[in-house]
């Protein structure tokens, strides 16, 4: 079974994840918006999963723009 | 003698999608997974069908034996078993409606909860804006690729994609007429319309 290290990050509001979207999107960062998963979270949130190996340019880009609240491993098969 | 599945070592979905697979032709089937998701999802579906479900551990993997005796007793007890396929209709690019930008949110994290979804769709059908999800540029092309990389068999609305000019464009899924669609809708045993 093949793991993919993924991480995702989480933000405050819904308007927030749009706002680091919109960020990533400029920059070519790739990134998906997924529903925030369920260990995480319970209610119905989205937040976005970025490639472990993008994690540290994604948050630079972010700095200043928007509040990333935290971010999770997360491994997908 | 029970037909066996070796489901060990195989991401999900694919112990769902062969199981499913071998229950259309056997009635008694073994299927050994090695994998707490794989266990789990290919029991529940087994049960969803109607058949009787009993596992056996051994060591890291479990032998689970799914057959039709005393299904019927089990139907009785009211386990839900829809006839006919599941059709899951996507009528715009967006979910809900109101606030597109919001609705846009929505689809992307409908479609990614799809692809983990159990049980998967047999068959979504796209219309409307709904194609738009489907041809080049769209932001669920992996999605929907993994959902018909699983089985699910995608129809986009052939009028659809002409009006929008996006025939040529389409990446994933079958160009479809209306034929197709109405007659999918009227022969399915669920109806999940977003």
């Amino acid at each position: 079974m093949s793991r993919v290290f993924r991480k995702v990050l989480l933000f405050e509001s819904v308007s927030a994840v749009l706002v680091a979207e919109k960020v990533l999107k400029d920059r070519d960062i790739p990134y998906k918006l997924i529903p925030v998963p369920k260990h995480l979270s319970s209610d119905c949130g989205v937040c976005i999963r970025v490639n472990a190996l993008d994690l540290r340019s994604a948050e630079e880009i972010l700095t200043g723009k928007v509040k990333v609240l935290s971010i999770h491993e997360l491994s997908e098969t | 003698m029970a037909y066996t599945i070796d489901a060990r070592g195989l991401a999900c979905p694919q112990p769902v999608i062969l199981t499913r697979k071998a229950l259309e032709t056997n009635d008694d089937l073994i299927v050994l997974v090695d994998d707490t998701a794989a266990h789990e999802n290919v029991k529940r579906l087994a049960i969803n069908m109607g058949f009787v479900v009993e596992e056996e551990q051994q060591g890291g993997e479990t032998r689970i034996r799914i057959n039709k005796v005393g299904a019927c007793t089990h139907a009785a007890q009211g386990a839900i078993t829809p006839q006919g396929p599941v059709v899951v209709v996507i009528a715009s690019d967006t979910m809900g409606r109101g606030e597109d930008v919001l609705g846009g949110v929505l689809m992307k994290s409908f479609l990614h909860t799809l692809t983990q979804a159990f049980p998967m769709p047999d068959t979504m059908i796209l219309f409307n804006t709904g194609v738009k999800l489907a041809v080049k540029g769209s932001e669920v092309l992996d999605d929907l690729e993994s959902l018909a990389n699983a089985g699910v068999n995608i129809l986009a609305c052939g009028t659809c994609l002409n009006y929008f000019s996006l025939k040529e464009n389409l990446i994933v899924g079958v160009v479809s007429n209306m034929y197709d669609i109405s007659q999918t809708m009227l022969g399915a045993g669920r109806i999940v319309h977003i």
